[in-house]
């Protein structure tokens, strides 16, 4: 009985937090990540490249309307937005809605976050959202 | 005078040049690349992620129409295909229309080629056409 409870829970909840996100689905095994810099690096040099890492899903530019596709958008030094709403766009939530899958940035010296979340036509995450890893590097 | 000849005879000499490729545009600056393999790499078992990368463009699937976009193609143990036609679809040219920008690859023991080609909406290159190094990766046997 308690174990049921327990799944009546955790399903309630896990439907609750499906519903947070967007209504563009994703492949179930689809995967986001940035391939460089990897987490840790202290990079020499305040303007880099930053290289946006995607598998078993497609992009598309903004605006495309293509079920299983969406474009990068990176976020800077801050937290995730909010799932359900379009993703801001300012100098902390960069967006390349030209279906880029790199960029070069400038960032100053310090220790800074990069979190890459895909985004749908609408830039609006995809449900479930696909959300990188975040990583954490150095600018001397 | 003699500078409007100069002019027209370089004209005719890029016009033709362009006329070989498709027509949609690509940035100058644009660099098809293959993140990884590397040239000269050694791949036991053969089975990989090859990732593309592309600088100074976009990508887009197939079929969608968007100034400075296209989609990958790799091409294995081939040459270059013509560059006024669709790219071929087959075990030597592979398509990825739905805008991947990595891809599973498996491949036999021996010597392979590798080289990206970006292709618009239609699966013709662009002009200038956007294409990557030939790259030499290593299955060694079992």
């Amino acid at each position: 009985m308690k174990t049921m409870k327990t799944s009546i829970a955790l399903a309630a909840f896990i439907i609750g937090g499906a519903a947070v996100a967007g209504d563009s689905p994703a492949p179930k095994n689809a995967y986001l990540y940035i391939g460089w810099p990897n987490d840790g690096e202290v990079i020499r040099n305040n303007n880099f490249r930053v290289w946006f890492g995607l598998r078993n899903m497609g992009i598309a530019p903004a605006g495309t309307e293509k079920p299983m596709t969406g474009h990068h958008h990176l976020i800077v030094d801050a937290p995730l937005p909010p799932m359900d709403e379009e993703i801001p766009a300012d100098k902390n939530h960069l967006h390349f809605g030209k279906g880029q899958t790199e960029t070069r940035i400038t960032l100053p010296s310090g220790t800074h976050t990069l979190q890459l979340l895909l985004g749908d036509l609408d830039h609006v995450p995809h449900g479930p959202p696909l959300v990188s890893q975040k990583k954490t590097i150095t600018v001397k | 005078m003699n500078k409007s000849i100069m002019v027209a005879t370089m004209l005719a000499a890029l016009i033709p040049g362009l006329a070989i490729a498709g027509d949609s545009p690509a940035p100058y600056n644009a660099k098809a690349y293959l993140i990884w393999p590397k040239n000269g790499a050694t791949i036991k078992g053969g089975k990989f992620w090859a990732r593309f990368g592309v600088r100074n463009m976009g990508i887009a699937p197939a079929g969608i129409e968007k100034k400075f976009t296209g989609h990958h193609h790799l091409v294995i143990d081939a040459e270059l295909p013509p560059f006024d036609e669709e790219i071929p679809a087959d075990r030597n040219h592979l398509h990825y229309g739905k805008g991947y920008s990595e891809g599973r690859i498996k491949l036999p023991p021996g010597k392979h080629t590798l080289q990206l080609v970006f292709a618009d909406h239609d699966h013709i290159v662009h002009n200038p056409p956007v294409f990557s190094e030939k790259i030499t990766i290593y299955v060694p046997a079992n």
